[in-house]
């Protein structure tokens, strides 16, 4: 669980590195490509973690609860 | 039994009436502050209390009043000389008058303030306890915690029956954005003497499986700060300032100032502000996320479109020589085919022109020497016909034969020899007479 939420932070160090790179023109469109693929799993992922309740940590704090 | 029992109102009355004969002056009080509110019409209504001397047991409570004509000058007269607020928690020495009313009992009516004697024994406390843990290097310690972006898993430290957890609670579930929130509860008591034990307990039980949590909340509803005083000791302090996940508390209201929210990460009024709190450093999540994806999306619009015009651009460039280029072969090729055609034609036809006047020549000259041929048959028929012997004979020429052949030869001839003489018409034979 540690690993995912650090996975969280890693991500949205990940997606601003590649905000960074592409508004600096580092990439080529070839590479542009990869990173726009990348970078929108990363947003998918992020989102989920904000929006989508996510079974595995309930089922980790319910057992807290015992 | 006395015969006239007193009704409450008249048993109140005649306590007033001993009371203002009894203690009809002023007086000079020392005591501590607290639940100091002001209303509307400027009046401050507050507490007075005194603890025992070592520990935070209340001993002596009163309920006080400033009226707004004294209020309205001692309260900025007060701050100004003590640069402390005229707000719960602080020591005073304060001139009053003992009150007794029928319906809402017994009061002090502050009519003065010493501001010499300036900040109360629960200030001085706290003071001294934030100083403490400054000393020991710790005061700013869950301060200087990064608060995790995602602040999800929130352990909840408050009382499982007090308002202000489902008031929590229902703030997180039901936020506007949609984020997913996971609360749970760590029970505690929240007012009283048991505050600090078990607080302390809850905050280890969370520091067990800290990696579990993001965070966690010291929530509590609002009530008397008299109440509040479990929140202002060491123990809970240090644990509180050197817990390694971030401490958001909201255990009381704007007045309440505990050692609790000095150390905490973020100290908020309510446990509504706390659960607000937490949305909005979600959101901020969210928001930077947002950012993120629309600048990525915006640069790579932006680049695409560039590449998209510079290729055009190449494209453009590079069929227009392309295509004049081959324009160009096109025109060489068509005047190639059609010099190949006329040159073609033209030779065909001079070709045709040869031929027809092969033919033509071969024909007269055929005929020529077809006439020249005949001509020289003729003649050579002639010829033929002028050179047989019969032809000579009739010109007048005779053959000599001997023994039936042809004399050339006179020399060939003896005396006595018979020969023929062949003519045109007739032969002859003779004798040779002499030799030569």
């Amino acid at each position: 669980m540690a690993a995912k939420k650090q996975t969280y932070e890693q991500a949205m160090k990940r997606l601003e590195e590649i905000v960074t790179r592409i508004d600096s023109n580092e990439l080529d469109i070839d590479s542009l490509g990869e990173s726009l693929k990348e970078a929108q799993e990363l947003i998918k992922f992020c989102r989920e973690k904000l929006y989508k309740a996510d079974g595995e940590i309930k089922k980790i704090l319910e057992e807290e609860d015992k | 039994m006395d015969a006239h029992p007193l009704s409450l109102y008249e048993l109140n009355a005649l306590v007033k009436r001993s009371i203002t004969s009894c203690m009809p002056d002023t007086y000079w009080l020392q005591a501590e502050l607290s639940d100091v509110r002001s209303n509307y019409s400027g009046h401050c209504y507050l507490e007075f209390v005194q603890k025992e001397p070592r520990g935070n047991n209340l001993i002596a409570k009163a309920r006080g009043t400033i009226w707004n004509n004294v209020y309205r000058l001692l309260k900025p007269y007060f701050e100004e000389e003590t640069g402390q607020a005229f707000v719960a928690g602080i020591k005073v020495l304060v001139e009053v008058s003992v009150e007794f009313h029928e319906l809402y009992g017994y009061s002090l009516t502050v009519l003065n303030i010493d501001p010499t004697y300036t900040l109360g024994d629960m200030a001085r406390r706290r003071r001294e306890i934030l100083k403490q843990l400054d000393e020991e290097g710790v005061l700013t310690l869950n301060k200087e915690l990064e608060l995790p972006l995602l602040t999800q898993r929130i352990a909840v430290i408050s009382s499982a029956t007090a308002a202000g957890y489902g008031d929590f609670c229902n703030q997180l579930e039901h936020n506007p954005y949609g984020f997913v929130f996971y609360p749970r509860l760590f029970p505690a008591v929240m007012q009283g003497d048991r505050v600090e034990e078990t607080i302390i307990a809850a905050l280890d039980t969370i520091n067990a499986r800290r990696d579990d949590w993001d965070v966690v909340v010291i929530i509590r509803g609002g009530g008397a700060t008299s109440d509040l005083s479990g929140f202002d000791t060491y123990d809970l302090a240090a644990n509180c300032a050197q817990f390694p996940l971030p401490v958001i508390t909201g255990i009381g209201h704007e007045r309440d100032d505990t050692v609790l929210d000095s150390v905490s990460h973020t100290r908020v009024k309510t446990p509504t502000a706390a659960a607000e709190f937490l949305i909005n450093h979600l959101r901020s999540t969210a928001e930077t996320l947002e950012d993120y994806a629309s600048s990525i999306l915006y640069a790579v619009t932006t680049q695409m479109e560039r590449e998209k015009t510079r290729l055009t651009r190449l494209v453009e460039r590079i069929p227009m020589q392309t295509r004049m280029r081959l324009r160009e072969e096109r025109y060489r090729q068509e005047r190639v085919i059609r010099q190949m055609e006329v040159n073609l034609q033209s030779r065909l036809m001079r070709e045709s022109h040869r031929l027809e006047l092969v033919e033509k020549q071969l024909g007269s000259l055929l005929q020529k020497k077809l006439t020249e041929e005949n001509h020289r048959l003729r003649f050579l028929e002639q010829q033929i016909k002028a050179a047989s012997p019969e032809h000579l004979l009739k010109r007048g020429y005779s053959i000599t034969l001997k023994e039936g052949k042809a004399v050339t030869d006179a020399s060939c001839l003896k005396g006595g020899d018979k020969l023929v003489t062949r003519f045109a018409k007739g032969e002859v034979e003779s004798i040779v007479i002499t030799d030569k």
